[in-house]
């Protein structure tokens, strides 16, 4: 009987008051969507930053001893150290004379693994790849050579013919070299790959794991870490996401202080209702409980409301900021969840204080 | 009498007065410290990125070809051009010589040192500026202040005899700070007392771990290297750090392809092109190029993170106008009573109207203020605590844009929030709302 009249007084409650139910129900998703969309970036933001930062290339060189070629499977075991998610590219390098008598490095490798590594290379034309003797010229060596399509190239007294597919400008030292398909490099030249350039995607801790792997697996050879890269970003993730932590604190607090203003203000105002059920004979906490029964079913409908529209705005905002979706999390469900109850209660039992003080008798006579 | 109705609302509804005064203090307190931090996150997030090092290199025009296979020369280019040091003051003159953050010009030589038992052996070495004042700007600017990953041990040299030693020909010459190195005098025939006793005399003060092969050589004052190499004036490459916008289509453009019109945009931008463009134009005989590893990858980081700030600055916007004007539109609901008693005291919709925007306006303006002076404070407080260790001073976030941009903010916000309630309390009847109450 009881129960039965206490979820009958909840539904009029809420029916009755449409207007102020519709409101208390907006302030609780609101604060619900907030919460999800700030909570659910910020689980993605190391993982999304770390994906910029792989624009910056490798982080890790492993190089040969000085005058000796690294093992044909030093790629494959640099692979699998370093993870599936790495990229890598091996480079040899040789001197070689143009055709105008000028000293030039001459670098082989494969383009495709490089063209994914070193994505700030701006490259007109990348070589064909059916073509063995394509080759491309950086800016400042291909003011050294005689015939741009048709390279000469001279070392330990055998010439290659190449053919300059397009050319390179990265303002480095590859715009003083000519790169070419590393088959062709060692047919030409008969010198193996000595370098492997390595990009571990990750903070510190996965570049320093993948580094004493890969000096286990492969002996003998030098594997370094790119510093200023490494510790750079490690220090602008953190950075980065002690600003975020500031602003999801900040936001979060502004909201919830605002929808806390707005819910007790309304449970204030109910002072009649209060006096009046308790003139009626109810008690003290099953009123309280009446008050903050509602309150909690305001929470949650505004939490199933709000982590819809929060994961949408997280997508929309990820979307439109790093080109990838987040998916919604439903691990932050559980903070949002306790969030919201957290001020419904709150809401709910602030204004207890005040409606003790009353008695039922002066305000229902509208003293 | 409206004065004092304004007044004694204030004085007596203390409570909801405070109530509806913190939450638009809250909101603008937010948004202030986020709009603050958004606009300030460019310059801080390019502070942390000189870690990567200079974004524009300068080298001769005519210089021969590099011979480098991971940064070590395997054939060091004899007599190539140089860039004379005196010209980089000019590096100041240029229409963005503010963005320019760091130059630290560079000579490598060769040279012929004194190992013990007197055995002659030959070093390479760079000459670099040390904290070196650039004209008479007050910022220091050298090979430290642009390579931050350098590891020192002891101190950078601080007159012209002074020497820092790379970590690795450290360990083989068994050098620590303290010791001295011999170097022949240059233009005396060799195997006589003057090469080996005139020659000058360094004296080590640090050992430097920079992660380069910089580590195998010795790190010299310019003017050193210069004098040493007898190469007076003479820098051979120039690194420089510039503060950039990040490249878009319009900065890939050939400069020298568009109108004039669109020439004098392109130019007056700090895009990297358009600096090393400058930078080619005031220094003769000078190639200037972007660092494309530096400048693109650091143009998409930058872009990214300010993009989420100003996102997120848009979210704390929205939700905090949201949560205000739901606070205002409750505070206005809960005066319902006030309302009625005043029309059916005969007071037109207008008046009443206009005490209750008075109010709200005042509140807005009071608290938006409070709330732009402690989102400032927060501002500057969280980017000192997140962005600290930078070396540069601690930045005033007080930015006095944002003050009239908030309170507008503040003000629009709470007007709208109130306009519903206003409008839905002046329409009922006074006697329905009265009795409502009694």
């Amino acid at each position: 009987m009881a129960t039965l009249s206490f979820t009958g007084m909840l539904r009029r409650s809420l029916v009755h008051r449409r207007a102020r139910s519709l409101s208390a129900l907006i302030a609780m998703t609101v604060s619900a969507g907030v919460a999800t969309a700030l909570l659910t970036l910020y689980a993605d933001l190391d993982a999304k930053l770390h994906k910029e930062f792989r624009s910056f290339g490798a982080n890790i060189v492993i190089t040969a001893p000085a005058n000796a070629s690294l093992l044909p499977d030093a790629l494959a075991h640099a692979q699998q150290a370093a993870g599936t998610d790495a990229l890598a590219a091996e480079f040899a390098y040789a001197v070689a004379t143009t055709d105008t008598g000028t000293p030039v490095v001459v670098a082989g490798t494969d383009f495709a693994a490089v063209k994914r590594l070193d994505s700030w290379w701006q490259v007109d034309a990348w070589p064909d790849p059916a073509v063995a003797n394509a080759a491309l010229l950086g800016q400042r060596a291909a003011q050294f050579v005689g015939n741009e399509h048709s390279v000469a190239l001279t070392y330990a007294g055998r010439t290659v013919t190449l053919q300059g597919a397009g050319r390179i400008k990265t303002g480095g030292d590859e715009d003083s070299r000519i790169y070419i398909p590393l088959a062709a490099f060692t047919a030409w030249t008969g010198v193996g790959p000595s370098v492997i350039e390595l990009q571990v995607p990750g903070g510190t801790a996965r570049v320093e794991a993948a580094m004493a792997k890969l000096q286990k697996d492969l002996p003998g050879v030098q594997v370094q870490p790119v510093r200023q890269l490494v510790e750079g970003e490690s220090k602008i993730v953190d950075r980065t996401h002690a600003l975020m932590y500031g602003a999801v604190l900040l936001i979060a607090l502004t909201v919830a202080v605002s929808v806390l203003a707005t819910l007790s203000a309304s449970v204030l105002e109910r002072r009649r209702d209060f006096a009046l059920m308790k003139a009626l004979g109810g008690s003290q906490a099953h009123l309280m409980g009446m008050f903050l029964l509602e309150a909690l079913v305001l929470a949650l409908a505004g939490v199933a409301v709000g982590f819809v529209v929060g994961s949408a705005a997280a997508w929309a905002i990820s979307e439109g900021n790093f080109h990838t979706a987040t998916l919604p999390h439903l691990s932050v469900l559980p903070l949002v969840l306790l969030l919201n109850v957290a001020i419904a209660a709150l809401a709910a039992l602030l204004p207890v204080r005040v409606l003790r003080g009353l008695q039922p008798a002066a305000l229902l006579k509208g003293e | 009498m409206f004065f004092r109705l304004l007044m004694e609302s204030f004085l007596r509804q203390r409570r909801r007065k405070l109530l509806a005064g913190i939450a638009i203090l809250l909101g603008t307190t937010a948004v202030t410290a986020m709009l603050a931090l958004a606009t300030t996150i460019g310059d801080r997030v390019h502070k942390e990125l000189a870690v990567y090092g200079a974004n524009i290199i300068v080298y001769p025009k005519a210089d021969l070809l590099d011979v480098k296979v991971g940064g070590v020369d395997v054939k060091p280019a004899s007599g190539g051009a140089y860039l004379k040091e005196s010209d980089l003051a000019k590096l100041k003159t240029i229409f963005w010589a503010n963005n320019i953050t760091g130059i630290s010009p560079e000579l490598p030589i060769t040279m012929t040192m004194i190992a013990d038992g007197g055995v002659e052996r030959q070093v390479n070495a760079t000459g670099f500026w040390f904290d070196h004042q650039l004209g008479n700007e007050t910022t220091r600017t050298g090979a430290s202040q642009l390579h931050p990953t350098w590891k020192l041990v002891g101190r950078w040299p601080e007159d012209s005899s002074e020497v820092v030693i790379g970590s690795l020909l450290a360990h083989a010459l068994g050098k620590k700070p303290g010791d001295v190195v011999y170097l022949t005098l240059a233009n005396a025939p060799p195997n006589t007392h003057a090469r080996v006793a005139e020659g000058p005399i360094l004296r080590v003060v640090g050992v430097a771990d920079t992660a380069s092969p910089l580590d195998n050589q010795l790190l010299l004052p310019l003017a050193t290297a210069q004098q040493i190499n007898n190469t007076p004036d003479a820098i051979s490459r120039v690194e420089i750090s510039a503060r950039t916008k990040p490249e878009d289509a319009f900065a890939r453009k050939n400069p020298d392809s568009l109108s004039p019109k669109d020439h004098e945009i392109w130019y007056c931008r700090p895009y990297a092109n358009s600096i090393a463009y400058q930078i080619r134009e005031a220094m003769p005989g000078a190639q200037a190029e972007q660092v494309r590893r530096v400048e693109q990858s650091e143009g998409n980081v930058l872009k990214r993170i300010s993009g989420l700030m100003w996102l997120i600055s848009a979210a704390a916007l929205l939700a905090a106008g949201f949560a205000v004007s739901a606070a205002m539109a409750t505070a206005i609901l809960e005066r319902r009573g006030e309302i009625g008693l005043m029309r059916s005291l005969g007071a037109s919709k207008g008046a009443i109207a206009f005490l209750f925007y008075t109010e709200t306006g005042l509140l807005a303006v009071l608290s938006g203020s409070l709330g732009y002076l402690a989102g400032s404070g927060l501002a500057a407080w969280l980017g000192a605590r997140i962005f600290h260790g930078d070396g540069g001073a601690p930045e005033s976030v007080l930015i006095p844009v944002l003050l009239p941009v908030v309170v507008a903010l503040a003000l629009v916000v709470a007007v709208a929030g109130s306009t519903p309630s206003i409008r839905a309390a002046l329409r009922m009847e006074p006697s329905a709302i009265l009795r409502e109450d009694a």
